[in-house]
């Protein structure tokens, strides 16, 4: 295991190449689950027919396995994927500006105030479409204001950020739980909010991918281009100054980048939880803490977890794929930390 | 190359002057101390040579350049520091941090090259860390973490190194370890080093230069034997200490002494009759205890004078060298006479000094405690011609009562 690692940690490209192999396979897998079985090999052949510019060269296909591949699943799984690589680089991130394996996309408030948003949309009546944006302003104000607070004199201080945040997350749960008391009893009503609270892939649409998924691509490109004054955090935010990094802007590019990744993502699932939080321990035990090869592994973790779980969550009736997260995670989380004890690996 | 001058510098922390008006020049290969107490901005100095905290009045140039005109990155490549600790969170390997020196020369998606990773196993080698490169940095202790943070900082290769209290963690062998590598560095390399000491005795081994600050204000500058005197350190540290010249290699070291001021009269006088370094720590301990001691008579520059000296006792002195004449015999004869308790030490006998016992003869009296230390082996030191140091102990001996002990540090028990 031990030579595995130093394997990894020497040639990460042949563990992102596996990853991304990896990835495609449980993709095309994931869109042959569902309340009709259609055969892989079929799946291939229709994603193949459906890829642009190589399509052409395969035969087309009509008909409902089409629609359902195409129509249903194949939006539902690019979204977990997004959301997922998303949400795990917005924790590494979080975790690398914090220096605290602790922290989570979250941390900020985000989740809490998508929350308030979404709740408020659903209280006064929003249409279905328009709430991913009342969720994504309420998360994003949140995050803001949690900025303002946590800013000392012009810097912007580690410990009163994260306290601004906690007090900002109990604000932000405080008012939904106080929207959820005053509204009607109706449970559609009530399901629609508790759905966005545990965080859902249900009902996912083309739009929604087609919008998150430059966001993601910027965002994690953001978040990658400063790797390297991330390592160099991890020495302390003064030793990081004095070998050079420009620790005011990169705190604050990477902590705005991941809150607008977990905004976003927030917005369209609803707070899916664990995968910012675990991913990246995951992937500091492969390829450890040094994030030029730390985030990639980490997106790549994000979105492979988070489609098995979407799966997992359809075939076992559709229950929201938060709560699949969430007890799936817990174990393999808690197998880890029982398997490194003692040893200082996270 | 670095030449650093530092002109009127005032800085502080929000709103919080700490820094009021520092000037230095460090010179190329330079090796500069900055000592001082807590808080009087020594720390604060080494941030604002680094551009760590902005300037707020007067400048920090390098070779002439003021530092709010060079970018963070270049600064980084002519200046690295060592603080005092590091905490590291996840487990980069010894190889990983010692790398992070190169950054600096480094693009944002650039990886270190052959050259950056044979600088930086130079500099594992030079620290003694090459051995466990590829441990995890939570896995090592604290001097061997520092030794990490060190090579990391030469692999940045700067041309004057920073250090603040870089050694304060280290056990004394690190200490040294780590300060020799550093002053090799400093005088085959021509690195400059500015180095934050809070021990005066690491400052005046290892620096050319030594500046004293004393709430953010420059109080000394200068060689260590100008800066570090006994007159600066009460005026800066409020202490009273020695400073001695190290017999091997003629640096200084300093050693503080616990000053209790004389001012109330003790309930009993004690007259120690010493010389020689017979004392021990007698003297400081009597006046400890609270007793008011006196001693005679010692010649200038007896180490027993030294210490009643820096305990401000009245004491009969002789000239250097010279034999007791009959005013300090006199003097001396008076303060027995007036004591409470005569503590005679073991102190070497010759002719230059026997008056000494023939003081104790003439002055105790029957109401006087008479100590004497470790009267068997008086033959051994006994260096006067036809042994009168002996005869004397015997007469004295005879005419009065006395307690004997066998050592000076047993003087103390007896009181």
């Amino acid at each position: 295991m031990e030579s595995m690692r130093e394997i990894i940690r020497k040639k990460p490209k042949s563990l992102f190449s596996f990853l991304s192999l990896l990835l495609l396979i449980v993709i095309i897998y994931s869109a042959t689950v569902g309340t009709v079985d259609i055969p892989f090999q079929k799946v291939l052949a229709i994603l193949l027919s459906e890829t642009p510019l190589i399509g052409r060269w395969f035969p087309a296909f009509e008909g409902t396995d089409r629609t359902i591949v195409v129509n249903l699943r194949l939006p539902r799984i690019l979204l977990g994927v997004i959301v997922g690589s998303s949400l795990a680089v917005s924790g590494t991130s979080m975790q690398g500006v914090f220096k605290n394996p602790l922290a989570s996309p979250f941390i900020l408030g985000v989740s809490a105030g998508g929350g308030m948003g979404a709740a408020v949309g659903i209280y006064i009546g929003i249409t279905y479409y328009l709430l991913p944006l009342f969720a994504f302003i309420a998360a994003l104000g949140t995050v803001i204001l949690v900025f303002a607070l946590g800013r000392v004199r012009g810097k912007t201080d580690i410990a009163t950020l994260l306290l601004a945040g906690l007090a900002m997350n109990f604000l932000m749960s405080g008012l939904t739980n106080y929207i959820r008391y005053i509204s009607p009893p109706e449970k559609e009503f009530h399901l629609r909010i508790l759905a966005f609270m545990f965080g859902t892939l249900n009902g996912s649409i083309w739009k929604e991918a087609v919008i998150s998924l430059p966001i993601m691509i910027i965002g994690i490109a953001l978040v990658f281009a400063y790797s390297k004054d991330l390592n160099l955090f991890q020495m302390g935010e003064e030793s990081a100054m004095q070998m050079g990094v420009e620790v005011e802007r990169t705190k604050m590019i990477q902590l705005f980048t991941s809150s607008l990744l977990a905004a976003t993502m927030v917005a369209f699932t609803g707070v899916i939880g664990f995968v910012g939080l675990m991913m990246p321990h995951a992937a500091r035990l492969i390829v450890g803490p040094e994030h030029k090869k730390l985030i990639p592994t980490s997106a790549l973790f994000g979105g492979i977890f988070l489609v098995v779980c979407d799966t997992i969550s359809r075939m076992i009736g559709g229950i929201p794929v938060g709560i699949v997260t969430v007890l799936l995670g817990s174990p393999f989380f808690i197998y880890l930390l029982i398997k490194n004890r003692g040893e200082t690996g996270w | 190359m670095v030449n650093l001058e530092v002109d009127s510098l005032v800085t502080g922390y929000s709103g919080k002057k700490i820094l009021k008006n520092i000037s230095f020049n460090v010179e190329k290969g330079e090796f500069l101390g900055i000592i001082g107490p807590n808080g009087s901005g020594k720390s604060t100095l080494i941030r604002a040579l680094t551009q760590v905290i902005p300037t707020w009045n007067g400048c920090v140039k390098y070779d002439k350049k003021k530092i709010d005109h060079i970018s963070r990155n270049d600064i980084a490549k002519k200046v690295s520091v060592v603080p005092q600790d590091t905490f590291i969170n996840f487990p980069f390997t010894v190889r990983d941090v010692v790398l992070m020196g190169r950054s600096p020369y480094l693009g944002r998606f650039e990886n270190p090259g052959k050259e950056d990773i044979k600088i930086a196993e130079e500099t594992m080698k030079t620290t003694s860390t090459l051995r466990f490169k590829d441990r995890s940095v939570r896995d090592l202790s604290g001097g061997e973490l520092q030794r990490v943070v060190l090579a990391r900082a030469l692999t940045q290769k700067p041309d004057l190194l920073l250090l603040d209290e870089a050694t304060s963690q280290l056990d004394i062998g690190h200490k040294k370890e780590v300060m020799d590598t550093i002053k090799e560095k400093n005088e085959k390399k021509n690195l400059s080093v500015i180095s934050v000491h809070h021990n005066l005795n690491l400052a005046a081994r290892y620096c050319e230069k030594i500046l004293l600050l004393d709430d953010g204000k420059k109080h000394a500058y200068g060689k260590p034997k100008e800066v570090l005197t006994n007159s600066h350190l009460r005026a800066v540290y409020g202490v009273e200490a020695e400073v001695h010249e190290h017999p091997k290699d003629g640096s200084l070291y300093v050693s503080p002494v616990d000053k209790k001021i004389n001012t109330k009269k003790g309930e009993k006088t004690v007259h120690v009759i010493c010389g020689g370094n017979s004392t021990g720590t007698l003297l400081k301990d009597l006046v400890e205890k609270g007793y008011e001691v006196t001693a005679g008579v010692l010649n200038v520059m007896d180490s027993d004078l030294e210490k009643a000296d820096f305990l401000d006792l009245e004491v009969v002195t002789e000239a250097p060298f010279s034999s007791i004449t009959h005013d300090s015999y006199e003097k001396n004869t008076e303060l027995i006479k007036k004591a409470d308790v005569v503590v005679v030490t073991d102190f070497p006998v010759g002719e230059g000094n026997i008056r000494n016992l023939e003081g104790v003869k003439e002055g105790v009296t029957n109401e006087t405690e008479l100590i004497l230390v470790d009267i068997e082996n008086i033959g051994e030191r006994d260096f006067t011609e036809k042994n009168r140091g002996r005869e004397l102990y015997a007469e004295i001996s005879n005419k009065m009562e006395f307690e004997k002990v066998g050592s000076t540090e047993k003087v103390l028990k007896l009181l």
